[in-house]
């Protein structure tokens, strides 16, 4: 079960709405943020703490590919490689990624350091390539750049 | 009015339906495969396409409602071109596999493929693909041949209300799939299995074992579980049972069913069986033969009852046999072994507070319709779990919560914990203090009604009392039951089998009379009711008609060509008692158990041995029956003929399904004894005896099968009930206990099986394979256990060893033990106190200790 504290801040979300259902995909959130993804129990514990069916929690959690659903690295670097970032030269970033961090698409590194997830559009394409890094948003990326970013996520 | 046309047919409608609906009413087919009578519609697979005139696009008739003026073809080559088009989208991933496929024969798609074409799809791509599960006990999913049209989802969601399944992922890797296979909180009903259109969702007990054609016989009947008597289909095969399969539209739990209906039809075809009658020479059971052991029986009847009077003679009928068994047994015992002496197993709960109840408030209280409850304002819940000990009238209880339908739990009901609006928990054992203030509150506010006076006078009685309670969520209850709207009682036995359970008893006919309440009792065998109609009870004839009233007593008499013993008989426990003290020396025993199912196993065990001679008619050699001196084979529910009442009072005819040669029905049995005890009894069929039940009962007068057939014989047919209810309710002097902290020992009823008969069910079974101890989350951190320990439950009665598993539901002191398994049944710790009212032996305050072993 959660800490108190939390159970608190899931209660705030449940008085924001007539139904515990819609507090739903806040408290994923928040269980994603505790346990680091979307694990069976935390998933279990989100059923417990709203008072919802589990097969219903797993089935709404499982239609966002935004929740991880996997363990994730510390930090999850979310790579566009749509049209006009890939004209932008977002492929050779991939490849970068790879070769300097050991680090795939799908993959997390070794020292869970970092895991790459390939996005579709972010909505930066006049400033390509663009990539999010957790919530913090990165464009105009090129080799250097991505290193040097990535030196502060540690 | 709304008119509306389809193909050129003039259709009209009180009011707005489905364009679907419009056509089925009026004959017209629509392909369909997400929509089902029993879902609310989904639009999701788009086969049930239309053309309505000025309207661009084709239109699903399923979620489409339809208007006045419409004018609509459910035939064209566009439609079939699109009907085709999906279909080939649905075999895109589809594996082709129909010759391995148990759904063959009887799959939507597949029939929907062989009409409209599209047999292979033009797709090249890789098709997906998902492992068949086997990982659960039950049900095989073959995720490869879901068409995701969600009804088994539906189904567990919005009917069942387990929500146990989901649709999980999403685009093309959508598939149906529980939350883990080893964290399922699936009820084993299967309706989602009976929905599912295609051969998704299969049921592992006969897979690969039949193809739907395959099948000799289909015979409608009735369920033998439990007091709600489901119908269903049994499909025959070679004199076995394959399968059960709902009829939906049909009976009142249309189509669906619980876990025991589905998947419990294997009793009888059970290797265990008894097939010859066995007789105890020297001390051992010995093969014999019908003619020696019926002989032994009647010549042994007729010593004792000549020698000693039929006073030395007593019976126990069972709430398991049917009321034509039931009728001619308590009719044998009365006239040809002249003695009052019959009650049942039913006295521990149902046939006590039914008779409890009809006492105060008149005959027919009890029955009412369990679709009725939906129609209620507030349900209030006490004494067990609806959705585990009637499975079927729970579900009416979760409908009305979705209607909005207010339900208030007192005590334990866990299967309504997602459904309840509020649940109050009283201290141990006192829920008799919490009615009573309820009832008093109820007074206060309401005042009496006047019409039945002696139940006023003890109301106002009560109110004197000064009750001083502190529960969380008593005020609210009050307020709830207060609010105005129609209520309904759902009354389970855990608050009955008490020592002073008359009280409760009492308070709840208070409240029932003030509100004007429905009341309606669970009812654990299928046929408790039919047999206090039949008479299996010491103090009334058939139909309810007391003993002591010799003008009823003259009815029957002349009907019956003999006298009926003057003297009312003794009740359940008395007669368990009287036979220790050798008052009782025969002890006739139809289709019943009480050794497992009586509690202080021991005495009653003492109590059995110490009878001259014991007859026990069963379909399994009980423990019970290891104790007879004959035990005669009987036939099981699915081998014979027969009525079962139900706990709304409904009669409803069970038919003889399989033949089996060693089986004899119980009514042709006692018949035989009795004629050769001098009484003559004839009935060529069971339905013979339905119509001298029909001349002799008044509560089912003129009652034919023929009439049953039809359905709905509902209380009172064309009978008289009698209205008068009783001028002086009895008391008892009140005795106080005080419960210490300690844990308390509770027998649990569960959703996987029904008594001693269930653990002969393979597939049962396997969903619940041991009898486990539910403990509340507190007292397994005190005592350190964990889900899965094993345990030693003792008592002063005896010990015997289980695992554990936590419940958070649980939150008083209490822990739970079914009584269902083999040398494991909660009853055989379990002590009683009798009390004096209801006869009903009292089990609760048993202390026990757990022990992690
Ligand atoms: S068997 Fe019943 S409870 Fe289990 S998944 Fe199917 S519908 Fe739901
Ligand atoms: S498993 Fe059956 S009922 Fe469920 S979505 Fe798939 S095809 Fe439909
Ligand atoms: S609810 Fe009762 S009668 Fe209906 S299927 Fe279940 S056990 Fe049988
Ligand atoms: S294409 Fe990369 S941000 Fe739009
Ligand atoms: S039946 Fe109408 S959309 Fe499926």
């Amino acid at each position: 079960m959660f800490k108190e504290t939390i159970l608190k801040e899931i209660d705030d979300i449940k008085a924001r709405y007539p139904d515990p259902k819609s507090a739903l995909l806040p408290t994923l959130y928040i269980a994603q943020r505790e346990f680091g993804w979307l694990s069976h129990e935390a998933m279990h514990v989100v059923a417990q703490s709203l008072n919802l069916p589990e097969a219903m929690v797993r089935g709404t959690a499982s239609f966002y590919t935004m929740f991880k659903h996997k363990p994730m690295g510390r930090h999850l670097i979310q790579l566009c490689t749509n049209v006009s970032c890939m004209i932008l030269g977002a492929e050779r970033l991939v490849d970068f990624l790879k070769n300097r961090y050991s680090l795939e698409p799908n993959i997390t590194t070794t020292d869970r350091r970092f895991s790459l997830v390939i996005m579709e559009c972010i909505g930066a394409c006049d400033r390509g390539p663009a990539m999010l890094v957790n919530t913090d948003f990165h464009d105009s990326l090129t080799e250097e750049r991505i290193e040097e970013i990535l030196e502060k996520y540690k | 009015m709304i008119t509306i046309n389809i193909n050129e047919k003039e259709i009209r409608l009180d009011k707005p339906v489905t364009v679907l609906e419009a056509a089925r009413t009026a004959g017209i087919k629509i392909p369909t495969l997400c929509a089902h009578e029993l879902l609310e519609a989904y639009g999701g697979c788009r086969l049930c396409v239309v053309e309505v005139e000025r309207m661009l696009k084709l239109q699903t008739a399923c979620t489409l409602i339809a208007a006045d003026g419409m004018v609509i073809r459910t035939k064209s080559e566009a439609i079939s071109n699109a009907r085709r088009s999906i279909l080939e989208f649905l075999l895109i991933n589809h594996p082709l596999d129909c010759p391995v496929c148990d759904k063959a024969g009887e799959c939507e798609l597949q029939d929907l493929v062989n009409k409209y074409g599209a047999t292979a799809g033009r797709f090249k791509e890789e098709k997906r693909k998902v492992p068949e599960s086997h990982e659960d006990r039950i049900f095989t999913r073959n995720m490869e041949r879901c068409v995701l049209c969600t009804r088994c989802v539906r189904m567990c969601n919005d009917v069942q209300g387990a929500s146990a399944i989901n649709i999980v992922g999403r685009g093309g890797r959508s598939r149906m799939e529980p939350f883990s296979p080893t964290s399922f909180n699936c009820e084993y009903c299967g309706n989602c299995l009976t929905v599912c259109p295609v051969g998704a969702i299969l049921s592992r007990p006969h897979l690969h074992s039949l193809r739907p054609w395959q099948i000799d016989k289909e015979v409608e009947t009735i369920c033998p579980y439990c007091g709600v008597g489901c119908s269903f289909v049994v499909q025959v095969r070679d004199e076995s049972i394959k399968r059960v399969i709902p009829r939906f539209g049909f009976g009142l739990n249309n189509g669906l069913l619980c876990s025991r209906g589905r998947f419990g039809y294997e009793v009888t075809g059970s290797q265990e069986r008894i097939k010859v009658p066995l007789v105890r020479i020297d001390g051992k059971l010995h093969q014999s033969t019908w003619d020696y052991a019926l002989n032994l029986i009647a010549d042994k009847l007729k010593d004792i009852r000549d020698t000693h009077g039929g006073s030395a003679i007593a019976g126990i009928a069972s709430p398991r046999c049917t009321n034509e068994d039931n009728y001619v047994f308590q009719k044998f015992m009365r006239m040809a072994c002249k003695t009052n002496n019959i009650d049942s197993i039913s006295r521990i709960g149902f046939a006590s507070a039914q008779r409890y109840f009809e006492d105060l408030l008149g005959q027919g209280i009890t029955a009412n319709i369990i679709l009725g409850l939906k129609n209620s304002d507030i349900i209030l819940v006490l004494g067990g779990d609806p959705t585990a000990v009637n499975p079927i009238l729970g579900l009416s209880i979760r409908a009305a919560a979705r209607n909005g339908t207010k339900i208030a739990v007192i005590g334990n009901a866990k299967g309504l914990e997602r459904f309840k609006t509020l649940r109050i928990v009283p201290d141990i054992f006192k829920e008799a203090e919490v009615l009573e203030y309820l009832l008093t509150e109820i007074f206060r506010a309401k005042g009496l009604r006047g019409e039945k006076p002696a139940l006023d006078r003890k109301i106002e009685g009560l109110s004197g009392k000064s009750l001083k309670i502190d529960i969380a969520g008593l005020a609210e209850l009050k307020d709830v039951l207060l609010s105005g709207g129609s209520v309904s009682i759902v009354l389970g036995m855990d608050v009955v089998h008490r020592s002073r359970g008359h009280r409760i008893l009492f308070a709840v006919a208070g409240i029932t009379y003030l509100l004007e309440a429905r009341l309606y009792l669970l009812s654990e065998s299928s046929n408790e009711q039919g047999l206090i109609d039949m008479g299996c009870v010491p103090d009334m004839l058939p139909g309810g008609r007391p003993l002591v009233v010799g003008d009823f007593k003259k009815r029957f008499e002349t009907v019956w060509k003999g006298t009926i013993p003057e003297k009312g008989g003794l009740t359940l426990m008395e007669i368990i008692e009287a036979t220790k003290d050798k008052k009782i020396k025969v002890l006739y025993v139809m289709g019943e158990n009480p050794v497992f199912n009586l509690p202080n196993t021991s005495y009653v065990k003492e109590a059995l041995k110490s009878l001259d001679f014991l007859v026990v008619q069963d379909i399994f050699l009980t423990e019970t029956a290891e104790l007879a001196d004959v035990v005669l084979p009987a036939s099981g529910w699915s081998e014979k003929d027969g009525t079962y009442t139900n706990l709304e009072r409904r009669i409803q005819l069970l038919r003889k399904a399989v033949n089996t040669p060693s089986s004899a029905d119980d009514w042709r049995t006692i018949s035989e004894i009795s004629s050769k005890m001098g009484y003559e009894m004839h009935y060529p069929r069971a339905e013979d005896i339905m119509e001298e039940i029909a001349t002799v009962s008044p509560l089912y007068k003129d009652l034919t099968y023929d009439e049953i057939e039809k359905g709905n014989c509902l209380w009172p047919y064309n009978g008289e009930p009698l209205r008068g209810v009783v001028s002086e309710i009895p008391a008892a002097e009140e005795t106080f206990r005080e419960y210490k902290e300690g844990l308390y020992l509770a027998p649990e009823k569960i959703l996987f099986h029904s008594g001693t008969l269930s653990r002969r069910a393979l597939a049962l079974r396997k969903i619940c394979p041991e009898p486990t101890l539910k403990i509340g989350t507190n007292h397994a951190e005190k005592l350190g256990l964990k889900e899965g320990d094993n345990v030693s439950v003792s008592t002063a009665q005896g010990s015997i060893n289980v695992q554990v598993s936590i419940d958070t539901a649980i939150k008083d002191n209490k822990v739970l033990l079914g009584n269902n398994f083999e040398g494991r049944g909660v009853f055989s710790l379990l002590n009683y106190e009798i009390d004096p009212i209801t006869k009903v032996p009292g089990i609760e305050g048993c202390e026990v200790t757990i022990e992690k072993i």
